[in-house]
């Protein structure tokens, strides 16, 4: 369960300006896409929950924890995905990329490595462990980053846009894998058709949630407010 | 993002005794025949540590003679120079001291580097880093911090490698700003992904929310 | 910028001795990184400047900017993290040397200076950004020179003195030829000291 009671973000220069507007909000559902612009604040939503971002103003409480207060137990606590895997993969391989995030539960190293090799095993990524990560696809990095944060079990996985980078059929792997997991999983993405895979759907546009409800009605409204937006420009020759 | 050279070149695969000795049984004996050479500063115990040197070499690494000439060539400027100066100034028998122990101080420790996997090497520094945790040293970041430097090294020779094309491109070559601010800029740009990142995946907390 | 997780980056009012113990992701990663910059400075091959082209490497200028850029603390940490790893022996030394060999050579000095000076040009630099407004260059360039006049060199020297049995005139002699090329980088180190902090003003903030 994820509330914003009144949370918002004002950026530090200029003092003015809002990047989110203040947000209540009560995220219960099993899958929430988000849906917005470049620049609209849908990230910044997003590193909310994680604790990344904290708000300027009001709160956010994820299972319960203040993210401004207990930050390191809300970042146990919640799974993040970013758009480049390679921002995440820190060690050389897949491997020992997995072990490095189970050092907090697995003191010892044996033990560590055998529950790494139950990680890769359950995402299929065991034949790819070994290789250089920067020798995988993009598609088999996305594979192996989600890997790694699930390895700790966490109890939400948020995605900031993590099949952007991909083809299709990589696309369909993440989507794939996305509907067989447990978490509860709040990602942003820039494919409608991503989008409507989710139980609710949130609008965001300049700072401020302007639609929430079911996937299909949310990206309806999306659409309309792009094509709006776009109409009044003057095309140029 | 570039390819990731391997920095690790120096090790070389042998099955030998020093190869399968711990680090601290080869690097003990290294540390105490550096420190003997260098205090007793003559030429009988100079022309000792030569010996084995050459002994640990050939011997107990199994390596191949040219595998011990190689870093020696490779300080050819500095033995002929040094030499040359003392030899002048001292007459040959200080030259031969000189010289001889900074070769054997070099070759001995190379030694330790030639006949062990570089990830026991930094195990290893992080190990002799326990007795510094009262200092705030945490081993357990020492050895992630370890990684993401590692990690770093491919990634800014290929950004160094780009803002050379770029300033090429661009009829700047000649320009240090032009070849290296992109660099340090990109370093920067390049630390703060990676602390976002680290911290999203909750890597870098030192201790529990106090 | 937006209001970002103190936890993860610095803020202004976060400045005393503490902020060392409390270290946060974003340190750690800067450390990392500018220890591999200070690396791959050593390694690549020198870059021909100038019109004459004379090719220089860029290791005393890595370590200033590092200084520059981190403050003394930060930068102190990069240089001993990047020492440690080469003495531990990873090829990361100039002309791909490593290993704790390299502490029994004639260039022992200028290595372990390579941590003190990245402290007090850090130290000097934070001194520079908080006093002056203007003349922020020139006060850099000298905060590099006087780190290089009173600790590079002098290390140098003293390391050749040890190591090569050589004495103080000829130390010196042998150290003098690299003082040249040291200013000119301490001027480039100014210079892209200066535009970095520029490009992230959030760094400064931090001792």
């Amino acid at each position: 369960m994820i509330i914003f009671k009144g949370a918002a973000v004002r950026a530090e220069h200029p003092a003015t300006r809002q990047i989110l507007e203040p947000l209540n909000l009560t995220l219960a559902e099993d899958r929430i896409s988000i849906i917005g612009a470049n620049g609209s604040g849908k990230s910044t939503l997003l590193k909310l929950i994680n604790s990344l971002v904290l708000p300027t103003s009001g709160q956010v409480l994820v299972n319960g924890l203040d993210t401004a207060r207990k930050g390191s137990s809300v970042r146990r606590a919640v799974g993040f995905m970013f758009t480049d895997p390679l921002s995440q993969l820190i060690m050389p391989t897949g491997r020992e990329d997995v072990e490095l995030s189970l050092r907090r539960r697995h003191r010892n190293a044996e033990e560590r490595r055998s529950a790494a090799e139950k990680v890769l095993d359950r995402f299929g990524l065991v034949h790819l462990a070994d290789q250089s990560v920067y020798d995988l696809s993009g598609g088999e990095r996305q594979l192996l980053a989600l890997a790694v944060v699930l390895a700790t079990e966490p109890e939400v996985l948020l995605a900031d846009e993590p099949t952007t980078l991909l083809d299709l059929r990589n696309e369909e792997r993440v989507r794939r894998m996305f509907r067989g997991l447990e978490q509860q999983v709040v990602f942003t993405t820039h494919s409608l058709d991503f989008a409507l895979q989710a139980d609710r759907t949130l609008v965001i546009d300049g700072g401020r949630v302007v639609f929430d409800g079911k996937p299909t009605e949310a990206v309806a409204a999306y659409r309309r407010l792009s094509v709006r937006d776009v109409a009044h420009e003057e095309p140029r020759r | 993002m570039r390819g990731h050279a391997s920095l690790l070149g120096a090790y070389v695969e042998r099955n030998s005794l020093l190869h399968a000795a711990p680090l601290w049984a080869k690097f003990m004996p290294v540390a105490t025949l550096s420190v003997l050479v260098l205090m007793l500063n003559s030429p009988f115990a100079t022309l000792v540590g030569l010996g084995l040197v050459v002994l640990g070499y050939l011997v107990g690494a199994r390596l191949t003679l040219r595998e011990l000439v190689q870093p020696l060539l490779r300080m050819w400027p500095l033995i002929l120079i040094l030499g040359a100066f003392q030899w002048f100034r001292s007459g040959p028998e200080t030259a031969f001291t000189v010289v001889g122990n900074i070769a054997v101080c070099v070759l001995a420790a190379l030694l330790v580097t030639l006949t062990t996997q570089s990830q026991r090497l930094l195990d290893g520094l992080v190990f002799l880093a326990r007795p510094l945790r009262p200092l705030g040293v945490d081993p357990e970041r020492l050895g992630l911090t370890i990684a993401l430097m590692l990690r770093s090294i491919p990634y800014l020779v290929g950004a160094a490698e780009d803002s050379r094309d770029a300033a090429r491109a661009r009829g700047l070559e000649r320009n240090p700003r032009a070849l290296i601010l992109p660099v340090f800029i990109g370093a920067v740009a390049y630390a703060h992904q990676t602390g976002e990142a680290l911290a999203a995946r909750g890597l870098a907390d030192s201790d529990d929310d106090g | 910028m937006q209001q970002t997780n103190p936890a993860l980056h610095s803020s202004p009012a976060d400045v005393s001795a503490r902020a060392r113990r409390s270290w946060n992701a974003t340190d750690l990663s800067l450390i990392a990184v500018f220890a591999a910059v200070v690396a791959v400075s050593a390694i690549l091959p020198a870059i021909p400047v100038g019109q004459v082209g004379v090719p220089i490497t860029l290791q005393t200028l890595a370590i200033m900017v590092t200084g520059i850029v981190l403050g003394p603390w930060r930068a102190g940490a990069a240089l001993t993290l990047y020492v440690a790893v080469a003495l531990a022996g990873l090829p990361i030394f100039s002309q791909f040397r490593g290993g704790i060999g390299v502490l029994f050579g004639p260039s022992a000095g200028y290595i372990i200076a390579f941590p003190v000076a990245a402290v007090l040009v850090g130290f000097l630099a934070r001194l520079v950004f908080r006093r002056l407004d203007r003349h922020r260059f020139l006060g850099l360039f000298a905060a590099c020179t006087i780190t290089s006049l009173l600790i590079t060199h002098p290390f140098g020297i003293i390391g050749m003195m040890i190591n090569a049995k050589l004495d103080l005139g000829a130390a010196i002699a042998a150290d003098v030829v690299f003082l040249p090329g040291d200013i000119l980088k301490n001027l480039a180190a100014a210079a892209i000291g200066l535009s970095v902090i520029k490009a992230f003003p959030r760094l400064q903030s931090r001792p």
